[in-house]
Formats: structure tokens, C-alpha cells, sequence
């Protein structure tokens, strides 16, 4: 299945406190892979990912502005991936806000209080979100 | 070229990995992975990846050979990223097979400290697919990926033969 508006079930993935995984591409070509804190519902064609230390990350889709992410759901049985397009950096307001409630839990919660700590949202577009069912 | 206590990391501890890819057109993909295998003296790379992975993978080492793979210990949040350039592929076979059980044993063992809940644990260990194909790069780059102020240093080849950060 494959759409290009965030569905309702997708949430079970995105607020399960399960990390997620992100791709990105620089200029010259090199992938890089990242785990990340956290994917943020912003809207049905938006998502806020947490930037903490993946510098990298940063870079390359300042260069290049697509990067790819995946989420699991695992009440749900089922992984899903969005392929994604930067959009803009956020440092304060709700969205923000939101998130960096949620890192504090998350660090909390794994024993990474003093190590997670949340620079900046960036928000992006999502081109296309598809499901693939768990394969064990 | 992968350092040998890292070595040590990746058949002993490691628990989760994950690969990426790219297309002619430098758009990414992530590909789940359900083990690894170090090469004699770390110069290669083996990841296992699910047949779900196989015609994109392919497709994309294909065409330009680049691949990132990030291995992490749940729990103590240890990671690091391997990146290198495709050597070969071929469909797994049993010791592969047996590589990927103990990886997800071992995965599902980590959770079990996370995850309060018993079930919870079992079901995110089913995310670790099984794995129909085993891809070979030759490592160019490691990095430190273990969350911290560190995060992003290369730690082959040193960063005094070039410097870069991931």
C-alpha cells in the first residue's frame, strides 16, 4: 500500500516511543544511516524529526533535501516508510515544545537524561508513506 | 579496516541493524537487517538483509555500490556505522541462517530490560525479518554513532587521514 497523505493508523508508530530509523544522501552520492529519537506528527503531510546530534544528517539534507524514514508498529505488526523532502528548521513554538517534552521522556525513560536534548525540529513534506507487514 | 574491538562489538553484542541505499537519482532508502558477518582482518562486510530488500538493494548497489550499515546494542545504545562499496551478492545460506536467529535472540533479550511487558519484547523482536540475502562491501569508513557528544566521529581510517564526521 502505498499513499501519499499520512492515515490515521500510522500513529500507532509514530507515538509508540520506538525509535526510528532515517536515510539521507549527500551531494557526492554517500547514504547515510541514523537512528533517531523520534518522528513527529505535525499534519497528514508533514512530519518533525528530532535533530540532537546527527550532524551528518544535517548536512546531507541541507544538500540534498530527501531522506528516507522508517517506523514500526509492533502491536500492529507492520513496518512503515516514508520518503520524505526537508522542508525548514523549527527551535521554538508548539511543535518544538511537543518534542522536546517527548525526548525528555524518551531519555528518561532509556537513561539518557544530560545526552538527548533536542536542537531543532525539522519539518518535512511527506511524498509517500508505504507499509510492508512484518516477515519474521 | 573495522578496528578490532569493534569487531568484537559486532559479532558478540550488536543486536539491531539497519542498511541504506541510494538511487541514480540520490534519493535514499532504509533496509532493515537480520545479521551481519566481519570479513578476515575487518576489510569486509557482510549484511543479510530479508527478500523484501532484495530488488531495491540490488537495484541501487547496481547502479553505484554505495551502502551504510548502522549496528546498535539496544540498551546500552552503543552504535556504529560501517560505510563501503559493494563487492558481491548471494542468496543466504544455513550458517546465515543461524547468524540471524542468535541476532534476533539476542535483540529480543535487550528489549526484555525495556520493555516491562514480556509480550512487548516478543512482538518487536518479530519486526528482525528473516533473512534471503547476504551483500558484501568492502568497508571504506567506520563511525562512532553511540548517541553523545561524540556522535559522528570517524573512527576508520583515523580522523587525521582526512577527517570526516557521519
Amino acid at each position: 500500500m502505498t499513499l501519499t497523505r499520512l492515515p490515521r493508523e500510522i500513529r500507532a508508530a509514530l507515538d509508540n516511543g520506538v525509535p526510528a530509523l532515517m536515510v539521507t544522501c549527500s551531494a557526492d552520492g554517500t547514504p547515510n544511516a541514523t537512528v533517531i529519537s523520534q518522528a513527529y506528527f505535525v499534519d497528514d503531510t508533514h512530519v518533525a524529526l528530532s535533530f540532537q546530534f546527527f550532524s551528518k544528517t544535517i548536512r546531507n539534507v541541507r544538500e540534498n533535501p530527501r531522506a528516507w524514514v522508517g517506523v514500526t508498529d509492533y502491536d500492529g505488526q507492520v513496518d512503515w516508510a516514508l520518503d520524505l523532502e526537508f522542508e525548514r528548521s523549527e527551535t521554538e513554538g508548539p511543535i518544538f515544545d511537543a518534542m522536546d517534552m517527548q525526548i525528555e521522556a524518551i531519555a528518561s525513560a532509556t537513561g539518557m537524561s544530560g545526552i538527548f536534548k533536542l536542537r531543532a525540529a525539522d519539518i518535512y513534506r511527506v511524498l509517500s508513506v508505504s507499509t510492508q507487514p512484518y516477515q519474521p | 579496516m573495522i578496528p578490532p574491538p569493534i569487531i568484537r562489538f559486532l559479532e558478540e553484542r550488536a543486536n539491531a541493524g539497519f542498511a541504506g541505499t541510494r538511487d541514480a537519482n540520490l534519493v535514499p532508502r532504509g533496509h532493515r537487517v537480520s545479521a551481519w558477518r566481519v570479513g578476515p582482518g575487518g576489510r569486509t562486510f557482510t549484511a543479510l538483509l530479508p527478500d523484501a530488500s532484495a530488488p531495491h538493494v540490488l537495484e541501487a548497489l547496481l547502479d553505484n555500490g554505495r551502502l551504510a550499515v548502522t549496528l546498535e546494542e539496544v540498551g546500552t545504545h552503543e552504535t556504529y556505522q560501517i560505510k563501503g562499496r559493494y563487492v558481491s551478492h548471494r542468496p543466504v545460506q544455513p550458517p546465515d541462517i543461524d547468524l540471524a536467529i542468535r541476532a534476533r535472540e539476542r535483540f529480543v533479550k535487550s528489549l526484555r530490560s525495556l520493555y516491562p511487558q514480556a509480550e512487548a519484547a516478543e512482538r518487536l523482536g518479530a519486526s528482525i525479518p528473516a533473512p534471503g540475502l547476504a551483500v558484501e562491501i568492502e568497508v571504506d569508513e567506520v563511525f562512532l554513532q553511540t548517541p553523545g557528544p561524540g556522535a559522528g566521529t570517524r573512527l576508520a581510517p583515523p580522523p587525521e587521514a582526512g577527517g570526516s564526521t557521519a
